[in-house]
């Protein structure tokens, strides 16, 4: 598995033959961590009497599994038996779409998903041109966003090739046209783009940027509207992941195969190897500064300290994305220097080294010490390694730097720091102004003790009329078991 | 008026000084190496203040918009006890580390054989590592302690160019001058020079090699003095690019022969350069206006 900041998923469209429990556990049993749930028949129908019952249920279960969720919208012959996906929002009359997107906004708000995903439609031949058809769709969308926003639900507009809406270009202006609100994001099809997107791939995903709210996965040939296994298209998958990476996306990418249901179960075990090799390939290049750097430290571990004193100024300290002014989630030396602690871990140089880089470091130094920590936070550290990764993680966070404390709450802190340290070094950043987005681990390892102080906390800004951050909602409820 | 301040104790100081700094134009500055005025015993005590000097201190001045270097030495004072020159075998460690701009402030107190020695141990470093150096002139006998200094550094090999002598006034300027090193005046409220009499000099000398500072510490100093030397060269009808030479342009290019300085505006204080108002959907405000918006 990788350990990037998007969670990967697998579409229900794509396990048609499978009822949803047994869907689900394939799904889960293969990796995956996200479902991207497609309503109507054969799993959720939406217009069941006990609809919100069974919604319920599934919320419950989703969240038993772990499993994050998104809503897709496409299934085949559930408004009108005799025409696929009719009518849509760019027919005349788009009533049942309508009560069918409202109800996907409801299921939406009670699995708590991360948004539902709608696209255009194609535009009929016989009785609206595009101009109409474009007035229908920005009305329709505009009457939508409110719904979606009472219910705290994001839409997010797909492009699909020969629709009104069919390239990312055309989704940014219709969300312009309805006021450009929060609530509205934008899905890309990875495959959708080899197919119409005029700057492929790449250019698709960095045009979305901080509004792509949903990815779906799968290969296809230019030109050509149908969804294919990975590596069998044209799909530049290494590049897509390079992109997801610096646009710093952070949602469900799921694997939409919906014509591949015969297969279902190897094709989600064959999906998600694929992806993870190519994410593998996607690792950003070592600067050439640190390839040679982690080479001399490896014939001899005593040039470490000279080296992690001139990372900085070898290698740059460029916050690795570019939405972090702060480099509160690494920046491009604390990458080098990681690089120097994984390697003497490698070499099997004494924890005592490395407990010197710290100790004599300057803070970027201790940030390089504790980012190499969390690359060696699923290795098989001796208990030495492991202490040694504690003491420092624990004197970082008695630090009042913000990108100190930061870099201790990354990967190793997450896999072994205590409770009682681990919640207060969370809301610790939560009073240092760091977003809490940047803590590894936040959802499996938040508990109803993390949820009671950040509640104190809050109360205690309310009381001196203090403005309370935003991402306090992560950690101040309880989650449920 | 962008200020470059080569020489402050930012540690005695107050975040009221960084406010009134960034306000009056201070963009970087470079805190030397100094005495306390409480006489260290052990080398413990320089090892942590040297950490905070290039730790604590250096984000504390990047809170307030403010890029904070510094220089690594023993003090000249310090250099006559033997249990404080032992941090001297410590020195190579600090002076290969970001953010270290020079060895300094090194020099004279008492022109002792021990400080003789220190002195050259440090011009060494600087070679070393290929750094300038600051040298500070003694406070007594002045005139014989830059001449004795500027011996010193000759014999040394660190050239003049890479050498900040600083401390100077009217009576041992022009020696400085001569030899072709750096010239600095820490401009006080009562003592050392003040800012009318360091504009004479420029007037005499010219703006080449000339550098001001507020030298600010625990005593009795003002952290604001630079700028009020760009205001007094002002109003002696210099230009506001004679004012950028000698407060900015002149520090960095002296400093800047370390090749670490790092001159970029810290995010989130320049306008231009704040990021965004949110990281990840997350606010990252936290109850401040945005900027953006101002």
């Amino acid at each position: 598995m990788t350990t990037d900041a998007w969670v990967l998923g697998y579409g229900t469209n794509g396990f048609a033959d499978h009822t949803l429990d047994d869907a689900l556990d394939v799904i889960q049993g293969c990796g995956y961590r996200a479902v991207a749930l497609t309503l109507g028949h054969p799993h959720l129908d939406p217009f069941a009497d006990d609809w919100r019952t069974r919604t319920e249920e599934l919320a419950a279960d989703l969240r038993a599994r772990g499993l994050r969720v998104v809503v897709e919208t496409g299934t085949r012959y559930l408004l009108d038996p005799w025409h696929k996906h009719r009518p849509t929002l760019v027919d005349r009359d788009a009533e049942p779409r309508m009560a069918f997107l409202a109800r996907a906004i409801e299921i939406a708000a009670v699995l708590d998903a991360d948004c539902v995903s709608l696209w255009s439609g194609v535009v009929p031949d016989d009785d609206v041109d595009d101009d109409t058809a474009w007035t229908l769709l920005v009305e329709r969308l505009a009457a939508l966003v409110p719904i979606a926003e009472e219910r705290g639900v994001t839409l997010s507009i797909e492009p699909e090739p020969g629709m009104l809406v069919e390239t990312v270009s055309d989704a940014l202006r219709l969300r312009d046209e309805v006021g450009a609100p929060a609530s509205v994001g934008i899905t890309v099809d990875l495959g959708h783009c080899v197919a119409v997107e005029p700057e492929g791939v790449v250019g698709a995903l960095r045009q979305a940027g901080k509004l792509l709210r949903n990815v779906q996965v799968d290969d296809m040939k230019p030109g050509v509207h149908e969804h294919l296994e990975l590596g069998t298209g044209d799909l530049d998958l290494v590049a897509a992941i390079e992109t997801l990476r610096e646009i710093g996306y952070t949602g469900v990418a799921a694997v939409e195969l919906p014509r591949h249901s015969h297969d279902a179960p190897r094709l989600a075990g064959a999906s998600i190897a694929a992806w993870d090799a190519a994410a593998r390939a996607a690792m950003p290049a070592r600067h050439p500064w640190t390839v040679e750097a982690v080479a001399s430290v490896t014939a001899d571990p005593t040039r470490a300290p000279r080296l992690f004193a001139e990372a900085g100024r070898a290698v740059g300290r460029d916050p690795l994305s570019p939405d972090d002014p702060h480099g509160y989630a690494g920046t491009t030396d604390d990458a080098a220097r990681a690089a120097l602690v994984e390697a003497l871990h490698a070499g099997g140089a004494d924890p005592s080294v490395v407990r010197a880089l710290y100790e004599y470091g300057d803070n970027a130094e201790r940030r390089g010490v504790l980012r190499g920590f969390d690359a060696l936070a699923d290795a098989d550290l001796t208990p030495a390694w492991r202490e040694t990764g504690l003491d420092l993680a624990r004197d970082a966070l008695r630090t009042n730097d913000p990108a100190l404390v930061a870099s201790a709450m990354g990967a190793f802190t997450a896999r072994h720091l205590d409770d009682h340290g681990w919640r207060h070094g969370v809301l610790k950043l939560v009073f240092m102004g760091v977003p809490l987005s940047i803590v590894r681990g936040l959802d499996e390892r938040r508990d109803a003790e993390l949820a009671a102080m950040a509640s104190r906390y809050a109360e205690e800004r309310r009381a001196a009329g203090r403005s309370i951050p935003d991402d306090i909602r992560l950690i101040d409820t309880v989650p449920q078991e | 008026m962008r200020i470059f301040d080569p020489h402050i104790h930012m540690t005695s100081r107050t975040t009221d000084d960084y406010e009134s700094m960034y306000a009056a134009g201070v963009r970087a500055l470079v805190e030397p190496a100094f005495w306390l005025g409480q006489p260290r015993t052990h080398v413990g005590s320089f090892l942590d203040y040297f950490d905070a000097l290039l730790g604590w201190e250096r984000f504390r001045a990047s809170q307030f918009g403010i890029r904070h270097h510094s220089t690594i030495a023993l003090n000249p004072k310090e250099a006559n006890d033997a249990r404080c020159r032992e941090v001297m075998g410590h020195l190579p460690r600090y002076l290969a580390k970001d953010g270290v701009v020079a060895v300094g402030e090194t020099g004279y107190d008492s022109m002792t054989p021990e400080e003789d020695d220190v002195l050259r141990q440090h011009l060494a470093l600087a070679i070393e590592f290929a750094l300038p150096a600051l040298v500070h002139t003694p406070h007594r006998d002045k005139v014989t302690g830059t001449r004795r200094t500027l011996d010193v550094v000759a014999e040394s090999g660190l050239p003049f160019g890479m050498v900040l002598v600083d401390h100077l006034n009217e009576t041992c300027v022009d020696m400085v001058a001569e030899a072709g090193a750096w010239m600095g005046f820490s401009i006080y409220p009562d003592t050392k020079m003040d800012e009318h009499r360091v504009v004479a000099i420029m007037q005499r000398l010219g703006l080449d090699r000339i550098i001001v500072n507020s030298a600010a510490d625990w005593g009795r100093s003002d952290p604001l003095k630079t700028a009020k030397t760009g205001y007094a060269m002002l109003e002696a009808g210099f230009t506001e690019d004679d004012v950028d030479r000698v407060l900015w342009r002149n520090p960095v290019e002296f400093y800047g022969q370390s090749g670490r300085l790092d001159l970029t505006p810290v995010p989130g204080f320049e306008p231009a350069q704040q990021g965004p108002d949110t990281f990840e959907g997350n606010s990252v405000l936290r109850g401040m206006a945005s900027r953006r918006e101002a």
